[in-house]
């Protein structure tokens, strides 16, 4: 597909490519229900994911509950594996992100049960956006999973939301009357766990609502020369 | 078999926490005394014996290994540890410590 496509254009690849129940959009209960409203004009066979942490705000888990009334979806809420979640807490209590670093609480608590579940399905769908973070700069409308594929199978990854802003989406959000989280009118703009998320002053990027103790630079794993002479 | 780990210093000349990270989970396994040889990717220093090696094996990641089975036989690359260590040394690791990795590796994720 030769970009930019439109959001809903790249939802219906998605199912066309696979059978709408082998595709399953990730939400976040943030503004990413875009989504679940845009598969719903295409498919009735829409498949949703939410990734409950156990440390989501309870506005949030008031809107998952919203959302399944409001478009009469089922959500399959994913929890952690509760072995590897007690060893982790008893070892390193509730709160270990503020001085290690939020990948291994996140690991324990989003990747793994986010792998578990993408093993059932053939390709997946996500709220990513490019204006998100530095770490999304580059977030195509579709690609290979590299992260979840395996020597088995090969995961389609679609990111219809990749070419818009966050001004787009809150416009689709306005036009189109679709619930949102009620933390957006609080001033969160990024929304994840209660202790990693805070709500962002005007002109503030995205970014600095979600772990703003680390350094970015600190978690990137790239190597960039400099001082390289031409 | 020889085994090269390379480290990484940040632009800012800060150590690299991942690269701190991994050289703990070798120690803790025991597996340090394995490393043969362990360089410095310095970003500051394109010529530091770290850049040079990932510009030559064509590495845009740190850390990294590098094994060699033979003296002149093609280098293995291993961005990602637990793999590195799951082939080469046959540690099987932790679910945490997969996911981790694989957070680490995939910085996109981090908003899911």
């Amino acid at each position: 597909m030769s970009e930019p496509a439109s959001p809903t254009e790249v939802i219906e690849r998605a199912f066309e490519t696979h059978t709408p129940n082998q595709v399953a959009i990730s939400f976040s209960g943030a503004e990413d229900v875009v989504l679940v409203d845009m598969a719903c004009q295409i498919s009735d066979e829409v498949r949703v994911f939410s990734l409950d942490t156990g440390r989501l705000h309870p506005e949030t888990y008031e809107f998952i509950e919203r959302v399944r009334d409001h478009y009469g979806v089922e959500i399959d809420v994913l929890t952690p594996d509760a072995e590897a979640l007690d060893a982790f807490v008893k070892e390193k209590g509730l709160f270990s992100f503020f001085e290690d670093g939020h990948q291994e609480c996140c690991g324990i608590r989003k990747i793994e049960p986010l792998q578990r579940y993408l093993e059932q399905v053939d390709g997946w769908i996500t709220g990513q956006r490019r204006d998100q973070s530095p770490t999304r700069a580059e977030v195509p409308q579709i690609q290979e999973d590299t992260a979840f594929s395996n020597d088995r199978r090969t995961l389609m990854k679609y990111n219809p939301l990749a070419e818009w802003s966050s001004a787009q989406v809150w416009d689709y959000i306005r036009e189109n009357e679709v619930p949102y989280n009620k933390l957006h009118d609080q001033g969160f703009i990024s929304i994840g766990c209660q202790p990693c998320t805070r709500p962002v002053g005007p002109n503030m990027h995205e970014r600095a609502g979600r772990w703003w103790w680390e350094e970015a630079t600190q978690r990137e794993c790239g190597l960039h020369a400099i001082n390289i002479q031409e | 078999m020889h085994i090269t780990f390379v480290k990484k210093i940040l632009a800012d000349g800060t150590p690299c926490a991942k690269c701190a990270d991994v050289q703990e989970r070798l120690e803790k396994a025991g597996q340090m005394d394995r490393i043969d040889e362990v360089i410095i990717a310095d970003e500051r220093d394109p010529e530091s014996p770290g850049m040079k090696l990932a510009a030559q094996l064509n590495v845009s990641r740190a850390p990294f290994f590098v094994v060699r089975d033979e003296a002149d036989a093609e280098p293995k690359v291993y961005t990602v540890y637990f793999k590195f260590a799951k082939e080469v040394f046959g540690k099987t690791s932790s679910k945490r410590d997969q996911s981790k990795e694989i957070l680490n590796d995939n910085p996109d994720l981090d908003f899911i």
